[in-house]
């Protein structure tokens, strides 16, 4: 008998193309498509191209019917709610800028859906996610970037560990995009063309701050007071939610040169603003880290290439424990600037080793 | 082969169905009300299925209005009736309808009508003098269903009947899961609309009925020809009649036998699911129910999981209702019932039919014990989940 796989399917191109990729294998694929997002609220703009709307369930569907294999819509949105939304809204509320589908890959696409598998008597779970996986000499699995550099997602993927790597498939890892595209127009899948999903799925309208604002109780917004370097009151702010570090527009501020937000101080509500120059950092604290192969903790210092925001460049930098699971990062030259409650994944090469949140700058 | 224990949404084709129809699709196909003979046969063909289906329900034929199904029943009997009203603004129905009974109730209450929706009791069964103490001169209509389609519970209707007809209201009965399952006779129910469904019996979907001991009291809502007594116009879907009559009378023919054969089947697959699934609980009355319908609560699992899980191994049962995404919902029935929201999650619908085998019954018994556990174990139902 052939080994079972659940495919994570959005009735996007990609997961599309993995579980037919995956079919052709010969895998018992079993296609699950999850609804995690809320109903949206009337009023708010729906859009076409993000994930878990009913027409795109409705594609997957197709995939699976033209591919023959079962396919199944999942009801996940209480796990979703309270663990996904309700950790995006918290952290927006606490002054950082959380990263969902990293939550959801956590929390939801390799925890949630793997003990599914289990109950389905799945042997490994795949996604359409472009990130590979491979063995090393000594037998364990290692994380790696995806081929095309520029729809590289092993970002979102650093929690995974050896147990979970070895139950999981990538089948889009050594493609390119067009590749994947094209693959899909000779399967004749209907949504070969689909444009790709950009906005977080449950605030499809792109407005952060709004959503925050929308659900949660007024008392817990935290207004307060935009400040510059030498402690001058720019001007007065509604919650601390609608900022994250580095940002520059929207700040509601007039001033001769632009400035970005340096720091948020969650219990003064003061938003700390600063020229370009001064809101570099020299590395971070990360927390909750997790290692690809916890092996290399026994390394006093490791070298890597730290990735502090999914659309950054790497920058160079030394890691050193200083707990079981909370790392200081010093990078070798200055860096941009820090945004706590981003996820900071270190690299080596092409190489994920792991990675964790980012709790704060490093201190000068 | 898989197992099917979903009749209650739809049972599979009878053979006597599929030679019907396989027989007609050699003939000529006509419009019953064409004057041409070939037109003749077809009428012949319509009035003999009417003949069919009014029998199993004792009644008239000319008072069988065929329909596309059991939800255009639904929606013509409410809707037609509260139309006809005068001056009578309520409507008595209650919380474990289908949802062509619901959706129909909650626009005419928007569009102003008093709807009084009725809540079960624990056991799923709807308290008779809640019923009656709302049925007054204000009344145009009372409709509920003669068998709740997720619970299989059977209601006593005499007593509501006796009401409705001191007060002048309409009593309409959705027998849509009743109908061929247990006897029924639309003069000893006294009921003034009762709504059937072909493919609950083996017909095909797409073909249902509406019997209507006066078709003047009610308003027709889809408007044409003068077909149907001129309470529905439209071409009848002759090719479904005809599969809905045969149906309908191999239902009446074995109605007897299939009870006691369902009834065996499903108190022995009851009873091994008991014996190898603690803490299993049966939702609904105890007695008072359809032979072949058992909706039950596996304790400590999401019945998605073992809905999907039994899926893969081949036996297909069924969970509430599915959402346009096409994700289960937890049933609307149970929650009225007062379940908690995670035992109404927790809970499956299986229902029995024509094609179940006893072979079949202890074969998905023993699936869904070993299932049960595996679920159970690799995915932790907690009620944590649901905040």
């Amino acid at each position: 008998m052939s080994a079972r796989v659940l495919v994570a399917m959005s009735g996007g191109v990609d997961s599309s193309v993995a579980a037919a990729i995956l079919r052709e294998q010969g895998y018992d694929v079993v296609g699950v498509a999850m609804r995690l997002a809320p109903e949206p609220k009337a009023g708010v703009a729906r859009r076409r191209g993000t994930c878990c709307s009913h027409d795109d369930f409705e594609d997957a569907r197709r995939v699976a019917e033209r591919l023959d294999f079962p396919f199944y819509v999942m009801d996940l949105r209480a796990d979703f709610a309270s663990r996904v939304i309700g950790n995006f809204v918290s952290e927006y509320l606490a002054a950082r800028t959380p990263n969902p589908c990293v939550m959801c890959n956590r929390e939801i696409k390799f925890d949630r859906l793997w003990e599914r598998a289990r109950a389905l008597e799945a042997d490994c779970v795949a996604t359409g996610h472009y990130a590979r996986i491979a063995r090393g000499a000594d037998g364990s699995y290692r994380l790696l970037r995806a081929r095309d550099p520029s729809k590289d997602q092993s970002y979102f993927l650093f929690m995974l560990g050896q147990e979970q790597l070895a139950r999981t498939l990538f089948p889009l890892g050594d493609m390119t995009k067009s590749e994947v595209r094209a693959r899909a127009r000779a399967l004749g899948l209907k949504n070969a063309d689909k444009p790709e999903s950009q906005e977080i799925c449950f605030v499809p309208d792109g407005d952060y701050a709004g959503f925050v604002t929308r659900n949660v109780n007024s008392s817990r917004i935290r207004p307060g007071a935009i400040i510059d370097a030498n402690g001058n009151w720019l001007g007065a702010h509604a919650g601390v939610h609608q900022f994250t570090v580095g940002q520059r527009r929207g700040l509601g501020i007039a001033a001769g040169e632009p400035l970005y937000v340096r720091a948020i101080d969650r219990d003064s509500g003061d938003v700390l603003v600063a020229r370009r120059s001064e809101i570099s950092s020299s590395g971070l604290i990360a927390e909750r880290v997790s290692l690809v192969d916890p092996g290399i903790a026994n390394e006093r210092e490791i070298r890597a290439e730290a990735k502090i925001r999914y659309r950054h460049a790497p920058l160079a930098a030394t890691l050193e424990f200083v707990s079981i699971d909370r790392a200081e990062v010093r990078f070798d030259s200055p860096g941009p600037a820090v945004t706590p409650g981003q996820a900071c994944v270190f690299y080596r090469g092409d190489e994920v080793l792991g990675g964790g949140f980012i709790q704060r700058a490093m201190e000068y | 082969m898989a197992i099917y224990l979903d009749h209650n949404a739809g049972a599979p084709l009878r053979d006597e169905v599929k030679a019907v129809i396989a027989s007609f699709l050699g003939e000529e196909m006509a419009n019953p009300s064409s004057v041409h003979r070939a037109g003749q046969r077809a009428r012949r063909a319509l009035e003999r299925a009417r003949d069919q289906v009014a029998s199993l329900i004792g009644a008239d034929s000319r008072q069988i209005v065929f329909t596309s199904g059991g939800t255009e029943s639904n929606n013509l009997a409410i809707r037609g009736i509260a139309a006809a009203a005068a001056s009578r603004r309520r409507i008595v129905s209650s919380a474990t309808e289908h949802s062509s009974v619901l959706a129909p109730l909650a626009d005419l209450a928007h569009h102003g009508f008093e709807v009084v929706r009725v809540a079960p009791d624990f056991s799923g069964s709807i308290a008779l003098e809640r019923v009656i103490e709302k049925i007054d001169e204000s009344a145009a209509l009372v409709t509920l269903a003669l068998a709740n389609a997720e619970l299989g519970s059977i209601l006593e209707a005499a007593p509501i009947v006796a009401a409705a007809r001191h007060a002048g209201a309409r009593l309409h009965l959705d027998a849509a899961q009743a109908a061929g399952r247990i006897p029924i006779d639309v003069d000893a129910l006294g009921c003034d609309l009762m709504t059937l469904s072909g493919h609950k019996l083996g017909a095909p979907a797409g073909i249902g009925a509406l019997f209507i001991r006066d078709p003047t009291l009610l308003a027709p809502q889809i408007l044409g020809g003068p077909q149907e007594t001129g309470v529905r116009a439209g071409t009848p879907n002759l090719l479904g009649a005809v599969a809905f009559g045969v149906a309908a009378e191999v239902a009446m023919d074995t109605m007897a036998e299939e009870a006691r054969r369902l009834e065996v089947l499903a108190a022995s697959l009851l009873q091994r699911l008991s014996a190898t699934i603690p803490g299993l609980c049966l939702n609904g009355p105890a007695t008072g129910r359809l032979p072949n319908t058992l909706n039950l609560t596996f304790p400590g699992v999401l019945g998605e999981s073992v809905l999907i899980a039994l899926d893969l191994e081949g036996v297909q049962v069924s969970m509430g209702s599915a959402c346009a995404a096409g994700a289960v919902e937890p049933s609307h029935v149970l929650l009225a019932m007062g379940l908690s929201a995670a035992a109404a999650r927790s809970s499956l619908r299986i229902s029995l039919g024509w094609n179940t085998t006893a072979a079949e019954v202890a074969e998905a018994a023993q699936i869904m014990a070993r299932v049960w556990r595996r679920v159970a174990s690799s995915e932790p139902f907690a009620a944590e989940a649901l905040r």
